[in-house]
């Protein structure tokens, strides 16, 4: 039962798990630099800047898994 | 063919730009957008040069298209020369074209209380301005600002131009004999962002770019040291340590600095691409309701364009903030 769907599943599915990887951290970070921001919105362009950064960061996996591993 | 096409894609670039300049110049205005233009046009030329260079795509694209879907490569409209128009370059041109031609209508006459179109550029410029110099510095502002500008004001006005309806529905086609209907197989336009070879010609832009100011920032060397040299604070051992770490880890960041044209370009691409298609399928869910469902959607689309335009500008701004910043040790000693 489990061998077919395996099958099916095919070669795709670690550009699906690092586009969820992905999603998960670019949430986490979002969520940090909310709650940042509203401990201090004062600060909210420096918090802005990092932010930005650590998405792209996070982001850059699944353009790792889409091209770098086939 | 790309050698070929190269004569003709740039021959009406010099021409437009010292127009530009030469307007410019007899006017002797402090006019910002006018700084624009030859970056625009630039890009515009770049667009059309990788337009076959990138065929990868296509062979994605006769792999996973659907029946109802957009598929991923631009239709060729005409062949201009060596050159093949496609629906995504008119849209290209058409905005760039408009966006000049605000840009010269609103700074015709320089009023010192702007009224109307001049008021509304100003405002956008100035405000532009002001959030990135709150970002990345007075000075680098200064020297940067023409870019991040235009990338902002041009990425955002061509998002826009695809939710118009018209895009993607105008076009050559024909009637389905089974159900009688009319299916679109050439649209005439087509969101320009919706094409890889655009938004990767932006991003190249932008890693030349990235590498002038860097060098200027920094001299050759110093780019070295910057990005493979050692951070922080040690002293003995733990420096010999140190400076091994960073050494390796360096060729990490060299990774990723030669990935961030790629993932600048795929992450716009790929988030208007998604829009179009899910628009698209979302007009074909119930074809009686086919007038509604979709509206909601062009609300977020309509957001979806401005966070990327914002995201496309704060990213390739906060890349070359990294590179052209000091040690910020050495920022407390001036």
């Amino acid at each position: 039962m489990i061998l077919p769907i395996l099958a099916e599943i095919g070669g795709s599915i670690h550009v699906g798990l690092a586009a969820l990887g992905a999603a998960i951290g670019v949430g986490l970070i979002g969520m940090g630099a909310a709650s940042a921001v509203g401990r201090n919105p004062g600060a909210a362009t420096p918090i802005l800047v990092q932010a930005i950064l650590a998405i792209a960061l996070a982001e850059a996996i699944v353009f790792y898994a889409l091209f770098l591993v086939k | 063919m790309r050698d070929a096409s190269a004569p003709c894609v740039v021959a009406p670039l010099p021409r437009r730009r010292t127009y530009g300049k030469h307007r410019a110049a007899a006017s002797k205005t402090n006019s910002m957008p006018r700084r624009f233009l030859p970056l625009i046009l630039s890009l515009l030329a770049l667009g059309a040069f990788l337009t076959p260079a990138l065929t990868f795509a296509a062979e994605v694209a006769s792999e996973v298209k659907e029946e109802h879907g957009i598929p991923l490569k631009p239709d060729i409209l005409f062949q201009l020369g060596p050159l093949a128009v496609t629906n995504s370059m008119v849209v290209t041109w058409v905005v760039a074209i408009g966006i000049l031609l605000c840009a010269q209508l609103a700074t015709r006459k320089i009023k010192p209380v702007p009224t109307g179109l001049q008021n509304f550029w100003e405002w956008l410029v100035e405000s532009l301005y002001n959030f990135l110099e709150n970002m990345i510095g007075r000075d680098l502002v200064k020297k940067t600002f023409w870019f991040f500008g235009t990338i902002f004001i041009f990425i955002l006005a061509l998002n826009w131009f695809g939710l118009l309806p018209g895009v993607g529905t105008i076009g050559w086609g024909h009637h389905d004999a089974a159900t009688g209907a009319f299916h679109i197989d050439r649209p005439l336009l087509r969101g320009a962002n919706a094409n890889l070879n655009l938004t990767f010609a932006m991003a190249c832009v932008f890693f030349v770019c990235w590498i002038v100011w860097a060098i200027q920032a920094n001299g050759v060397g110093g780019v070295f040291i910057h990005i493979i040299g050692p951070k922080g604070e040690t002293s003995g051992i733990l420096k010999v340590l140190m400076v091994f770490i960073f050494f390796v880890v360096g060729w990490l960041e060299v990774v990723s600095i030669l990935f961030r044209p790629i993932s600048l370009s795929f992450r716009l691409f790929g988030n208007i691409y998604a829009g179009e298609t899910m628009l698209e399928a979302m007009s074909h869910i119930v074809p009686s309701l086919a007038w509604l469902i979709p509206i909601p959607f062009y609300f977020l689309e309509l957001l979806v364009g401005f966070v990327q335009a914002l995201v496309f500008m704060l990213l390739t701004a906060v890349f070359t903030l990294l590179i052209a910043q000091h040690e910020p040790g050495h920022e407390a000693h001036h």
